[in-house]
């Protein structure tokens, strides 16, 4: 003990040189490590954030949110089911390879390949064949029409073919190795992952020498660092800690409405709100307002439908249910479920506040709602059960990760669905037809009367749209997108 | 005394595989890690391929027999999530938690047992009072608590400690202090009943009439009659210590098995999660093997063979 308390001095000194940090590094403070390096394995927020530095997508999107080139040059149909990339001819990967047109074709092969077993493969398996038709081309085939495929192509990272095939996959998740502006210099499971970069990137020399990604789980202890500058920017923030960072000058705070949707199911066949009148009347009753201004301190935006601006589809003039408790609680005496019992099914990944916030509101207008508790998986297994399982409500936070009403909409209440609990053939229509069609025109004209069905139904409320929160040095200057995507190359020191 | 070790080590096996037992089928209760793993928007079919793909699909007691099986070949497979073999991710994070667990050691015994010794000699005193005050704090702070606190005095406002992370011995002192603060307590409280009860001892007096002054006395044969209590509370501390690492190093961001198993509890990485408490329940059961040895090499009037 007496020769750690000598060098507490010393340490306090190389301690103290960190904080003047020469500023062409960036330290990320994440609440986890990577889970793979692999980019077609996990895509867990942390794995995302640091693989995708290390790799090139097919395609990306702009800060508006356009889907812009980035491998590909251009892309066209041909037909509705096929759809040709041109591609760069420039980029080379690493090791100094080049990237062809077999390593893309690889890319989409080895993540649609069921063997594989990729966590992400229902997100591309809409994709039949991907085949090299020329020297820098690659054509796609889709089982059906299948408008989100440029959507889901955003998030495909191309990794080289020969790399791959001769360390195999397992090393290859240790070793990952892309065409991307940084390189894996270390990873350091559990502690953090050191990225150099790549100062002949195609895209111009990366803004910082290097990147690490430190995983901190406690929130405590993330707003520690970036108060000591031991990290210049952390995520994961609620808006509670958003609010009390504030009054640190050193810091600013990023924020950007997302692609997600904060909703509240209402199960539409079993239970008290069974009955059409009373899942009109939860739609009345809940305040969003208050929510938004109490409990997310303003980091969320109004939504009128169960969808986000961000994403297409979004129709702005269906009109929400209004805030009136007082027809809310004669709908709920006339379908006499005055005092009745409902469940909100929960785990702890949800805010326990907005549900409590949804209890004292129904129970305002004369709904007892029971709060029911269980681990993750377990919450997931009754929500995507039986509807009478899935209780009479639950919040969620959905995002597709495609910015498209398809990925929102369609798997939430199209019948059939694992998550939806409604059973409506006019909806199901209009969701299916928007689906084989790549008319945008026709697919928003199915959009608005999908919704103006489900403003009818109520199978689910929207209640806001999230607002992603990022606390950052001052200096640092990025402006954050709607996909939540993390890329160090928008971000530069001023 | 060989047949006595053969014996308990014998124990230890059959613990050790209860144990794994209980937590396979525990961890299995509440489903499988395929929900976790798949996009949002996954259709029913999805799922199920995946599951299958998985081998959650077959019944559990065939899933019981392929992991003994694998075992039984020292294979401890691989992980659902990470995709890589589990000895190695559990093998690369045990330094950390052994570092962490050994600091917090020599906090304990640094400060517990000396402090011990003192509020047995200065028996009803300031000295008692004050110490006792500090020991009941050590005692009564969670560490989620005042492993903050730490952060914030001398991470933040000191500057003195890095906030989080694990370079070097800078990061270890933090840690160490929070998670060694109960273990500290519960020595310094064993110590002083130990002393006091040698204190009260004909030979101690023999000793002080001989001209030998307190402290001497204390050193030289109070503590070694003192220490067989000790000795078996520090084996069972050291299994504490492994659990108390799990909140820890969770606050400090500290690398060790503890973060390890919260972050595979809450992904349902099963493999791993089994092959974290198979190293505890070995290291715990084997300090319980380890103390009983010791009373014999303290005590020689104990004897294993009965």
């Amino acid at each position: 003990m007496r020769r750690l308390l000598l060098a507490l001095p010393v340490l306090a000194l190389t301690a103290g040189a960190a904080f003047a940090q020469p500023k062409d590094t960036l330290v990320v403070d994440m609440p986890g490590d990577v889970a793979t390096m692999d980019p077609h394995l996990q895509w867990d927020t942390e794995s995302y954030t640091v693989y995708r530095n290390i790799f090139d997508n097919l395609v990306t999107r702009d800060v508006s949110g356009k889907i812009v080139p980035q491998v590909a040059t251009a892309w066209k149909y041909t037909d509705d089911k096929t759809i040709v990339f041109d591609l760069r001819s420039d980029i080379t990967f690493q090791d100094g390879s080049k990237l062809t047109p077999e390593d893309v074709a690889f890319s989409i092969r080895r993540i649609i390949n069921p063997d594989f077993k990729s966590p992400q493969l229902s997100q591309f398996d809409q994709i039949a064949s991907a085949e090299v038709t020329g020297p820098a081309q690659v054509t796609l085939k889709t089982k059906t029409t299948y408008p989100a495929l440029m959507a889901q192509l955003v998030k495909l990272s191309i990794v080289p073919k020969a790399y791959v095939e001769k360390l195999g996959d397992q090393k290859f998740n240790q070793e990952p190795m892309g065409s991307g502006p940084y390189r894996l210099r270390a990873w350091q499971r559990g502690v953090q992952s050191t990225l150099d970069a790549v100062d002949t990137h195609w895209r111009g020399k990366p803004p910082f020498k290097t990147v690490t990604f430190r995983a901190v789980p406690d929130i405590p202890t993330r707003l520690a660092d970036l108060r000591t500058g031991r990290a210049d920017i952390t995520y994961g923030l609620s808006p509670d800690d958003a609010e009390a960072m504030k009054a640190e000058k050193a810091l600013q705070l990023l924020t950007v409405p997302t692609e997600r949707i904060a909703y509240l199911f209402v199960n539409p066949t079993a239970t008290a709100t069974k009955d059409k009148r009373v899942r009109q009347a939860i739609a009345m009753a809940i305040d969003r307002e208050s929510i938004i201004s109490a409990l997310q301190q303003g980091y969320a935006k109004p939504v009128n439908i169960v969808l986000t601006p961000a994403n297409f589809g979004y129709i702005a003039d269906i009109p929400g249910w209004p805030h009136d408790p007082a027809k809310a609680r004669a709908l709920i005496k006339a379908a006499g479920a005055e005092g009745a019992t409902i469940k909100l099914i929960t785990s702890p990944a949800y805010d326990r506040r907005l549900n409590e916030a949804v209890q004292q509101m129904l129970g305002d207008v004369g709904l007892k709602v029971e709060i029911s508790m269980t681990d993750q998986p377990t919450f997931l297994k009754r929500r995507q059960g039986t509807p009478e399982e899935a209780e009479s409500l639950s919040q969620g936070r959905w995002s597709c990760a495609c910015q498209d009403a398809d990925g929102v909409i369609f798997p939430l209440f199209r019948s059939g669905s694992i998550w939806s609990k409604m059973s409506n053939p006019a909806f199901d229509a209009e969701v299916d037809a928007a689906r084989v069609t790549l008319d945008e025109a026709k697919r928003l004209s199915h959009y608005r009367k999908a919704f103006e069905i489900l403003r009818e139904e109520v199978p689910g409320v929207g209640l806001f749209q999230n607002v992603a929160i990022y606390l950052a040095r001052k200096e640092l200057k990025w402006t954050p997108t709607a996909n939540e995507a993390f890329f160090v190359t928008d971000m530069k020191w001023q | 005394m060989i047949r006595h070790l053969a014996g308990r080590l014998g124990q230890a096996l059959v613990a050790s595989f209860g144990v794994l037992t209980i937590v396979f089928f525990v961890m299995r209760l509440s489903g499988d890690p395929t929900l976790l793993l798949v996009p949002e928007g996954a259709t029913a079919e999805q799922i199920a391929a995946l599951r299958h793909a998985l081998g959650f699909d077959r019944p559990l007691f065939v899933q019981y027999l392929s992991y003994l099986a694998d075992l039984a070949r020292l294979d401890l497979g691989e992980s659902l999530v990470q995709r890589s073999g589990v000895a190695g991710i559990v093998a690369e994070r045990i330094p950390y938690t052994v570092e962490l667990a050994a600091g917090a050691l020599v906090v304990a015994l640094g400060i517990g047992i000396p402090a011990g010794v003192a509020m047995a000699v200065w028996r009803g005193g300031m000295v008692e009072r004050l110490l006792a005050g500090f020991v009941l704090t050590g005692q009564s702070l969670p560490t989620f608590w005042s492993g903050i606190l730490l952060i914030l005095l001398f991470g933040v406002h000191l500057r003195w400690l890095p906030t989080s992370g694990a370079d070097g011995l800078s990061s270890l002192v933090m840690p160490a202090i929070a998670l060694g603060a109960l273990t500290m307590s519960t020595f310094a409280r064993m110590t002083r009943i130990a002393v006091l009860d040698e204190l009260s001892r004909d030979y101690v007096s023999a000793a002080r009439a001989r001209g030998l002054s307190l402290g001497a006395a204390v050193a030289r044969h109070v503590l070694r009659n003192a220490a067989i209590p000790v000795v078996t509370i520090a084996a069972l501390e050291v299994g504490n210590l492994l659990a108390g690492a799990v909140i820890v190093e969770t606050v400090f961001a500290w690398p060790g098995i503890g973060q390890l198993a919260i972050q595979s509890i809450a992904a349902r990485d099963f493999l791993i999660v089994q092959t974290v408490v198979l190293f505890v329940s070995v290291v715990y059961i084997g300090m319980n093997l380890l103390a009983d040895i010791a009373y014999a090499v303290i005590d020689p009037r104990i004897r294993l063979d009965r």
